[in-house]
């Protein structure tokens, strides 16, 4: 088949959707719910103009004779309202959010410089009793866990994009309530319990879904010059990081940004270590006290592992496990820090 | 009114609708054994494609058309389930049609239902009803009982060929439900919300089965025209749009009514011939056509033929009409509808889950009497963003009475 884009001619495949069209050819189009095998059509940001209408390019499969354009005054108009409606529900939090700058709403509304708050009432215009009833019964349904060892929740971030939903292998997300009352949830909103494998951490376009930790008691343990700090590397993790941070640090030796954080000791787990790394680490705090002659109680150890559901099983001989989104947001905070930007 | 033309009301007042033996001796499954003994289902298609009957749900699309689809269709699964689905989610505010359908003549529509499943080559069948509709679920219970009882349903009906199983399916009366894909979600299980549009129904349905969907209203008029023919039925009424068509007529007038009106009548005829005219001392001001999502009438358009035309500017919807007088408090009204497609939208798409929640906002300060400069652009944004890049028709219906009250009405002309 042969279609039009932007009045170029392109040679497709049966069944291909416009986006995989426009991906192919490197033409961009933004998204928010769309992820891979996925698309879903319900942040309508990646809507493409089409015989003068308006349709989503995720999921419409393209037909013979077809002619696109992606970008258009009324393309950019749609695009702004609904990220502006989105934003409008988004807690808006970004200096002290966890995703702060890895955020692909904020990314989305600095691209298309969107009015935050737009559609929201100031003070001054709210008029009647029960306009501000509507605002607290609309707060009244955000959910806040943290009550599960691995994944903390917070509905405030979430834009219903339902990447969590889709990727999740055991089907524990689901929405519960209607319409603007929607809310991500588990089954009768108990307690996330599942095997904790990370995914929906990892699609979570903002910060609705991010790493369960004691963020200050990491960078104070690490900062404390009495307590010998061990980094346990497992054995694909240093790929991942990098692509975390390769638009924070120019630094490509991950030993030298580990010790940069303050760690004492690194060690890598390679792969034939994959069945026992549980015996390895258990013996690592009693061979580092005879080795270096300290206190077992002034080592801690670090698993730096995409395992998140290992947070679950923290021990005597482990004492914290961090994704390897946390490591990124280490070194984005030492970064700053030396920048002089923030204070930790 | 003389020479009127009944095809769904006919029996209405004159038979128990809680006995099938009534049904009978008024005529009743005489097309069933008729379609049985002398047709086939390809004869029977084309009668109904002949005869130019079109969904009275509210979208208006050949029911011919689709049926033929559906029974062309290669049965794409290796038991060959095909499934015939009644919509009977009646929900659009105003609109009592279908239920009045099952109140006064649950046979027909069973009839209606029947043979268009044996048509499309379906072995079983849901009527999809309204969850609020527990005394009509029970009236078409009883009725699928004693049609059983008399072999119109079951194995073998009517010693053919033909097997049928009928199963009344209770929605939890959700607005949107009444949409084809959030119907079929709801029957397999799932969230009632809207399903992205193609593969359509016809091809991949329930079940990822052929399926059609077809609105109570309309399958009521099928077993007359298995009767009659085609060619008696498209002659009645509009040439666009052939047949009778339930109107709704609500409001302001001295005689609410359901009335059963041949399609191409005017507007004007139906609020003075049929609903008695407006009451004592009120003035027209509008028409609202089509429930909650339909469009405004002024004064200078009552005119207008109603009919369903892909070109017309006023949509048929579900045939409900609100006649609106000059003391009514519009803004009292605009809140009602932005209220309404608050609670029942889905919450699927980002347009409308959130526009529709501040579309209401803008309402309430509306109705307040005090709305800023930055609402104005808001409902302005909200309106369009609803109008162009909603998932499925509800968010398009929010916006179409909102903007048309603004328009029409010129309800933002003191802020100016």
């Amino acid at each position: 088949m042969q279609i039009k884009i932007n009045n170029k001619k392109y040679k497709t495949e049966n069944e291909e959707t416009i986006f995989g069209v426009c991906a192919r050819n490197k033409i961009k189009i933004p998204g928010l719910c769309g992820m891979k095998d996925f698309h879903e059509g319900v942040c309508r940001i990646c809507v493409v103009e089409c015989g003068g209408r308006l349709m989503t390019s995720c999921n419409t499969e393209i037909r013979e004779g077809m002619e696109i354009i992606t970008e258009s005054e009324n393309i950019s108009r749609a695009r702004r309202i609904n990220l502006e409606l989105l934003w409008a529900d988004h807690a808006g939090k970004c200096a002290t959010c966890k995703k702060n700058q890895l955020c692909e709403l904020q990314k989305l509304a600095e691209e298309y410089k969107i009015e935050n708050f737009h559609f929201v009432p100031r003070k001054g215009e709210m008029t009647s009793r029960e306009e501000l009833d509507l605002v607290r019964d609309n707060w009244s349904r955000v959910v806040t866990e943290n009550e599960n060892p691995c994944v903390s929740r917070n509905s405030e971030f979430c834009v219903e994009c339902r990447r969590c939903v889709n990727i999740c292998p055991e089907k524990k997300f689901g929405f519960n309530y209607r319409a603007g009352d929607v809310v991500v949830g588990t089954p009768y909103e108990k307690v996330l319990d599942c095997g904790f494998c990370g995914e929906c951490v990892r699609v979570c376009p903002t910060a609705a879904l991010t790493d369960q930790n004691d963020f200050f008691k990491i960078i104070k343990d690490l900062d404390d010059l009495r307590k010998f700090s061990i980094a346990i590397l497992d054995w694909e993790i240093s790929e991942k990081i990098f692509d975390q941070i390769k638009n924070i640090t120019a630094e490509k030796d991950l030993k030298k940004i580990l010790f940069d954080l303050g760690f004492e000791k690194i060690i890598n787990l390679e792969e034939k270590d994959k069945d026992r790394e549980d015996e390895i680490i258990k013996n690592i705090k009693t061979d580092y006290a005879q080795k270096e002659k300290i206190n077992p109680k002034n080592i801690k150890t670090f698993f730096i592992s995409s395992k998140i559901h290992k947070k679950a099983e923290k021990n005597e001989h482990l004492d914290y496990i961090l994704s390897e989104r946390e490591a990124a947001r280490l070194v984005r905070d030492k970064e700053k820090m030396i920048e002089g930007k923030i204070k930790i | 009114m003389k020479n009127e033309i009944k095809i769904i009301t006919k029996n209405w007042g004159q038979i128990n609708p809680r006995r099938i033996e009534e049904y009978i001796s008024a005529g009743g499954y005489v097309a069933l054994k008729k379609f049985i003994e002398k047709m086939t289902p390809q004869s029977a298609v084309e009668e109904i494609k002949i005869s130019g009957l079109c969904g009275r749900g509210g979208a208006g699309f050949s029911t011919g058309v689709k049926l033929e689809s559906v029974q062309k269709e290669p049965a794409s699964s290796a038991d060959g389930e095909k499934y015939f689905i009644c919509n009977l989610d009646e929900s659009e505010p105003g609109t009592y049609k279908d239920r009045s359908i099952v109140d006064n003549d649950p046979h027909l529509l069973l009839e209606g239902i029947i043979i268009s499943s044996l048509i499309i080559g379906a072995k079983k069948t849901f009527i999809y009803i309204n969850g609020n509709y527990r005394k009509q679920a029970e009236i078409l219970g009883q009725a699928v009982e004693q049609a059983r009882e008399k072999k119109f349903i079951g194995e073998k009906i009517l010693n053919s060929k033909y097997n049928l199983d009928i199963e009344i399916f209770s929605g939890a009366g959700a607005y949107i439900c009444g949409e084809e894909t959030a119907l079929i979600n709801s029957i397999e299980g799932n969230r009632g919300e809207p399903k992205m549009r193609p593969p359509f129904p016809t091809q991949c349905g329930l079940f990822g089965r052929p399926t059609a969907v077809n609105n109570a209203e309309t399958i009521a008029n099928i077993p007359w025209i298995i009767l009659n023919g085609g060619k008696a039925y498209a002659k009645i009424g509009s040439k666009k749009s052939p047949g009778t068509k339930l109107f709704i007529i609500n409001g302001a007038v001295k005689n609410p009514c359901v009335a059963e009106v041949p399609l191409g009548v005017k507007l004007e005829d139906l609020i003075e011939k049929y609903a008695g005219g407006m009451q004592e001392g009120k003035e027209f001001w509008f028409a609202q056509v089509g429930g909650s999502s339909g469009r405004l009438v002024l004064q200078k358009d009552l005119k207008m033929k109603m009919e369903y035309d892909r070109d017309g500017k006023i949509p048929l919807g579900s045939g409900a009409i609100l006649v609106v007088d000059k003391t009514m408090d519009i803004h009292e009204l605009l809140l009602s509808w932005a209220s309404f497609f608050r609670r029942e939208s889905c919450g699927k798409c980002a347009p409308c889950r959130e526009g529709t929640f501040r579309l209401y906002e803008i309402a309430q300060r509306l109705k307040d009497g005090e709305i800023s400069e930055r609402d104005k652009t808001a409902l302005e944004d909200i309106l369009w963003t609803l109008r162009n890049t909603s998932f499925c028709p509800l968010g398009k219906f929010a916006a179409t009475a909102f903007s048309d009250a603004i328009e029409k009405l010129k309800l933002l002309q003191k802020y100016e």
